[in-house]
């Protein structure tokens, strides 16, 4: 690994200072799980993408790792562990959907040291942008091997230039429930839907989300769940424990008398961004969900543009799309 | 004539090539650690090469020759199977043993789980260095220079060794056969990660940065990415062959009968392609080496310590490579490692630039693999592609049966995973049968063994397609496989099986997983919406575990009556150094708690008993160490003899003993008809003045045909929305002659199917086509199960039908269980849900895809 500067940061403030100072290769740092023990050790780099020279640890912000339930809602650090949410049991009762998803991220070590904000905000897993040799468009190259290569794993939905899939679990959970996020820079602190957090390839190849350089993201918030609301989390993966999604659905559903009223789809591990399914949610609004959702989940063929070796990617998200809401409903 | 080096492989696979060997090129086969290697993992190759060549082949002896010539009794239909099965006339039943047959707790298994015991990685030494590679980035190119003044001017970095700088003497010296070689540096790397330069730093991370300021100018070259591309004629050669494209070897056929006659006589011929991927070990630890020189004495000296699965095949390969003596080397492999499955850990490149660098440098060096390192530049057992044909008669008979086979060799010259396939030749009744096999070459993960070499190919070529056959004719599967099997031997030497219990297996298996009730129609028992049940079977058999030359051991037994096991046998997991110590304690009557065996193997101190490999070290190491301990056996009671009568003297008596009235058993040394008269051992030790020594030899008469049986079957639930492959029953059932340790052959058995149904259902290695990059060369994206993935319970079934041949009539069990599961996935498959997929792994992209016909 390349030799690096390390700064462990007590408050907000003095991490923005910090980032500021040590200028554009510097990086905030969680847990390191991806960050150091991925992206460093393995030297992903390239022209638009440095490797870090400084690190500046968030997990020694106090403010940053605590975790608050009240009526309006739910307050998460960024710092905070994966463990300590699924272990919170305020959280567990009020938005199991996130406990669900985080519980299938990675293993039970990774999710000791993997922080929320750290997980929301890792790299992607393309196999090529992960091989040091690969020199591709999200590094600064000038090309995208999964267009010709193995791309049994990439985007069926929203491609373009780069078909990374978005690898956050947490995010596709969190995009589901509605959550905010707040992000602290040299201007102060501002609050951002996760709507507008994930931006795809178009916008920027090089990043994932809208965040800068020198700011972090410091807390997770959600919104109370409706009521008559019910959710459910399905992740496919080929291996049970250190699994990516292969196609993950974080459904949930108001409705009454079983005719959907609102609520969200969510797809993990098909788009640049955790997807949300607009097209289903608009065919069963004011629909017997039940009657309707076959036909329902069939629209997300309408969206997806296979590349040449995951059409099979399709079938399965249509499937599961499916059996997501209808577990929800159960 | 000039000296030309001797490729063993071609030896082996080429007998015109071998006629032009002279008797010295002879001899020097004898110390070509590839040579052993090979036959290690397929004895079989030397038996042909001993027929054909006979004193001339290195492993030839006379006592085996002698017991060739003798002709066979006793091959026919049924007078082979020994009459009351696990239990024949060569056959004590368990009760008979204190020891074996029992559940024997691992003897260093604490530090195992624990982690405590002393790995490589835990070895250090005042002063050393780290050595770091920096390995080539494509397939195929040249190198036109290198620059490292960057990376010397690292502060840390000592030293930088690369092809032109080599040390005189050592430009020639390559590793295995060639053309193309495997030089110590090549010039033309043929492969992503071979060597470039070797950087000796003083930690992991400046070597890491170091080798990154290494400027090298590579003019790249075309590469065969693709094996059966470098099948074709067009595809541009890589050194002067005489075959098309980058093909190595085409072999001569196996021919029985004339298949087109069978053919033609069949009511029903069917034909199905197979293949696999490339497939690696994946073990946990890191491959790890430190290496030291001394120069105590008139000599150098070299010391290498890392998890070897042969000290002394690494001490004759070091040796030959640095051109020293053996006397100069000794290596020393840990008791406690990450496991073998396989070659991968035998003495690579990087072995040898470590040796050269500490001689540089005057320092330890020490050399950790990266995970890509090991997963890329090191062994696999690679990619293969069977073509296959049946011909079935209604009445369920087999006509005939055809196999041509394509094997990728990967990066190197040798073998490519193909071969004949002795199931085809003596597990079912065929009586025409015709079998081709062609190795090829490619820019690519070499080839090597991992859990087996060929056979569970071998097994998947046959298996799919006997049960294929089945269906077409409307025959339960399992109905079809008894109304076949052949249990005499083999047709071609008319060697015979010893108490062969490959029936056993089959119906065993059947009554475990209850496959009268359970099997069905394909795609008639959907258990929930869009899943379907499958129940599949597979048959195996292979020359594995059957043990072979060198096959030494001795013991000392101590002043105290306690027993020293010294056995070179590697330990490489499933607990071969417990066993050692088991076969010793049970032939001296010794009980365990005062038997010891160490847990590393050190070259100076022991003999060679070979690799451990093959599932062979049961009975290689084992014979040896039974020998062994039936000498001492015999010197202890020689001396008890003389001990009763110098005690009967002392109290005025004369009496006379001889040592075959005594007997030893837990400890003392007793009269057998009267076991109140006796002595512990550590008086008779203490009466003899010193220690007693044993040492054992074992030469393995080519009497039997020695092979592994094994049965498995499966269900599985298929979801046809996601593909996925649930496992929710497994039955193996194996005819391990006698389980010795009983909980470690369960595990063995165990730890296989795992290891099996992870190569069959997720684990592939793959490359970038376009650039011959690897693209998954990490545990992560390279899926290997996890202790969630397996299935909740695996039924193991032990057939004891002891063999002839077998110390206490064990048979090896090391690879066997895991050559089966790709079979029996393929077969499950199918019966749940209608389609065959037959490339491994079963994906649920390759399963959706066949469910949409795509
Ligand atoms: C084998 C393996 C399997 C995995 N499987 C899964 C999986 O199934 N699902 C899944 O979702 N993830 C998975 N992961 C990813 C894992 O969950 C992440 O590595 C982890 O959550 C990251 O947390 P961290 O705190 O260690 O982040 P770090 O490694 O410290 O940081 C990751 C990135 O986020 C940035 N960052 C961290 N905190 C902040 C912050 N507060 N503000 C702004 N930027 C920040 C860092 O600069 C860095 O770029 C897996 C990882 C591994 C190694
Ligand atoms: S998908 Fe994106 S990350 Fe992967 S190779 Fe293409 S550009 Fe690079």
């Amino acid at each position: 690994m390349k030799t690096f500067e390390l700064h462990d940061a007590t408050t907000v403030q003095q991490a923005v200072t910090l980032l500021g100072q040590l200028g554009p290769t510097a990086k905030v740092l969680g847990g390191g799980s991806d960050l150091i023990s991925g992206v460093m050790k393995d030297w992903i780099q390239g022209k638009g993408m440095p490797l870090p020279s400084a690190l500046v640890d968030i997990t020694t912000i106090p403010q940053m790792t605590t975790i608050q339930v009240s009526g309006s809602g739910a307050r998460i650090g960024a710092a905070a562990t994966l463990t300590s949410i699924i272990e919170h049991q305020e959280i567990r009762r009020g938005w199991p959907l996130l406990v669900d998803a985080t519980e299938s991220v990675a293993s039970p070590l990774i999710r000791n040291f993997g922080t929320l904000g750290g997980n929301i905000n890792q790299r992607p897993r393309c196999w090529f942008l992960r091989g040091e040799k690969f020199d591709c468009y999200k590094k600064g190259g000038d090309f995208c091997f999964a267009v010709t290569g193995d791309n049994r794993y990439h985007a069926i939905i929203g491609g373009e230039l780069c078909y990374i899939v978005h690898p956050s679990d947490t995010a596709t959970a969190l995009v589901a429930l509605s959550a905010k996020t707040k992000i602290a820079g040299p201007q102060g602190e501002r609050e951002v839907a996760f709507d507008e957090y994930f931006i795809g390839p178009r916008t920027d190849v090089l990043r994932e989300n809208i965040l800068q350089q020198n700011e972090l993201m410091t807390e997770v918030s959600l919104p109370p769940l409706a009521s008559n609301t019910k959710t459910a989390w399905i992740k496919l993966k080929d291996r049970q424990v250190y699994d990516f999604a292969l196609v993950s659905v974080a459904a949930v559903v108001t409705s009454e008398n079983g005719v959907w009223r609102d609520g969200r789809i969510v797809l993990g591990g098909v788009s640049p961004v955790p997807y949300r399914a607009k097209v289903v949610e608009d065919a069963l609004q004011g629909k017997d969900i039940r009657a309707n959702i076959t036909a329902a989940a069939g629209a997300i063929r309408s969206v997806a543009r296979p590349m040449s070796a995951n059409s099979y990617k399709v079938d399965i998200a249509q499937g599961l799309i499916e059996r997501a809401v209808l577990q929800a409903l159960a | 004539m000039p000296q030309r080096s001797i490729d063993a492989f071609k030896v082996l696979s080429d007998y015109e090539y071998a006629a032009t060997l002279t008797n010295e090129e002879w001899l020097s086969l004898s110390g070509n650690p590839e040579y052993h290697t090979l036959i290690a993992d397929d004895p079989s190759l030397a038996e042909e090469l001993i027929a054909r060549f006979g004193m001339l082949v290195p492993g030839f002896s006379a006592a085996l020759a002698a017991a060739a010539s003798v002709p066979l009794t006793g091959f026919g239909p049924t007078v082979n199977r020994l009459a009351g099965r696990g239990g024949g006339s060569a056959a004590p039943s368990n009760a008979e043993f204190s020891i074996v047959g029992t559940s024997v707790p691992r003897t260093h298994g604490f530090g195992v789980v624990t982690g405590v015991g002393r790995y490589s990685e835990n070895q250090t030494l005042p002063n050393m260095l780290f050595m770091k590679t920096l390995g080539s980035p494509y397939p195929h190119a040249r190198i036109r220079s290198i620059d490292t003044s960057k990376a010397e001017a690292l502060p840390g970095v000592h030293y930088i060794l690369h092809r032109f700088n080599l040390p005189e003497g050592y430009q020639d010296v390559s590793l295995g056969s060639g053309p193309p070689f495997r030089y110590l540096f090549n010039e033309e790397l043929i492969q992503v990660g071979a060597p470039v330069a070797v950087v000796a730093a003083d930690s992991d991370h400046i070597g890491d940065e170091a080798i990154r300021q290494i400027q090298v100018d590579y003019e790249v070259l075309p590469a065969v990415v693709d094996f059966m591309e470098g099948t074709r004629p067009s595809t541009p050669k890589q050194w002067d062959n005489r075959l098309d494209g980058t093909i190595l070897t085409i072999a001569s056929p196996f021919v029985r009968g004339d298949v087109e006659r069978g053919f033609a006589e069949a009511d029903i011929v069917i034909e199905n392609v197979t293949s696999m991927s490339t497939i690696q070990h994946a073990a946990l630890e890191l491959t790890t080496d430190l290496t030291w020189w001394s120069t105590e004495g008139a000599r150098p000296q070299l010391t290498q310590i890392g998890p070897k699965r042969h000290a002394h095949g690494a001490r004759s390969a070091i040796a030959q490579a640095l051109k020293v003596d053996q006397s100069q080397v000794r290596v020393i492999t840990p008791g406690y490692l990450g496991m073998s499955f396989g070659s991968f850990r035998d003495t690579d490149l990087p072995e040898i630039h470590s040796a050269l660098l500490s001689w540089l440098t005057g320092r330890p060096i020490r050399f950790m693999s990266t995970r890509s390192e090991d997963m890329v530049t090191r062994t696999h057992r690679t990619q293969t592609r069977n073509e296959s044909k049946i011909g079935v008669k209604r009445d369920g008979s087999i006509t005939a049966f055809f196999t041509k086979k394509y094997g990728n060799a990967g990066a190197y010259r040798g073998g490519g995973g193909t071969g004949n396939s002795l199931g085809l030749a003596e597990l079912y009744t065929i009586p025409n049968l015709r079998q081709e096999n062609i190795d090829v070459f490619t820019n690519m993960y070499r080839y090597g063994s991992y859990r087996c070499t060929t056979h569970p190919n071998d097994t998947l070529a046959r298996e799919p397609l006997i049960e294929r056959a089945a269906y077409a004719i409307n025959m339960n599967p399992l109905d079809f496989r008894l109304r076949n099997l052949s249990e005499v031997g083999n047709p071609e030497t008319r060697r015979p099986f010893s108490n062969p219990g490959i029936r056993d297996t089959i119906t065993q298996t059947a009554a475990a997983i209850g496959w009268r009730e359970k099997w069905h129609a394909p795609k008639t028992r959907e258990v929930r919406p869009g899943v379907f049940h499958g129940i599949g079977m597979a048959c195996h058999e292979c020359n594995h575990g059957a043990g072979g030359a060198p096959s030494t051991g001795s013991v000392v037994i101590n002043a105290d009556g306690t027993l020293t096991v010294v056995s070179g046998a590697a330990e490489v997991g499933p607990g071969e150094r417990t066993v050692m110590a088991m076969i010793a304690a049970e032939t001296l009557g010794i009980p365990m708690n005062r038997t010891r065996i160490s847990p590393d193997v050190d070259s100076d101190f022991t003999a060679d008993t070979g690799v451990t490999a093959g599932s062979r070290q049961t009975l290689s190491g084992g014979w040896g160490i039974h020998l062994a301990a039936l000498d001492a056996r015999a010197q202890l009671l020689d001396w008890g003899a003389r001990k009763f009568v110098d005690d009967a003297r002392v109290a005025g008596q004369t009496i006379q003993v001889s040592a075959d009235q005594l007997d030893v058993r837990d400890g003392l040394v007793s009269f057998k008809d009267d076991p109140e008269r006796r002595l512990p051992i550590a008086q008779v030790i203490a009466f003899a003045s010193n220690p007693i020594i044993g040492r054992g030899a074992h030469i393995h008469p080519p009497t039997w045909e020695r092979v592994a049986f094994a049965t498995h079957a499966a269900e599985v639930e298929v979801d046809t929305v996601t593909g996925t492959i649930s496992v929710t029953k497994y039955v193996a059932a194996h005819d391990v002659g006698r389980a010795l340790n009983r909980m470690a052959t369960e595990q063995q058995i165990e730890g296989g199917v795992i290891v099996g149904l992870g190569l069959a259902l997720t684990e592939q290695l793959l490359v970038d086509g376009a650039t011959g990059i690897p693209i998954n060369d990490n545990i992560l994206d390279y899926k290997v199960p996890t202790i969630k993935d397996v299935p909740e319970k695996i039924d193991v079934i032990m057939v004891e039908n002891a063999k002839e041949y077998g110390v206490f009539g064990a048979h090896g069990i090391g690879e066997p269980p895991a050559a089966l599961g790709f079979s029996v996935m393929v077969n499950a498959v199918y019966n749940a849900v209608g389609v065959w997929v037959e490339d491994m792994p079963l994906t649920r992209e390759k399963v959706l895809n066949a469910l949409k016909g795509r």
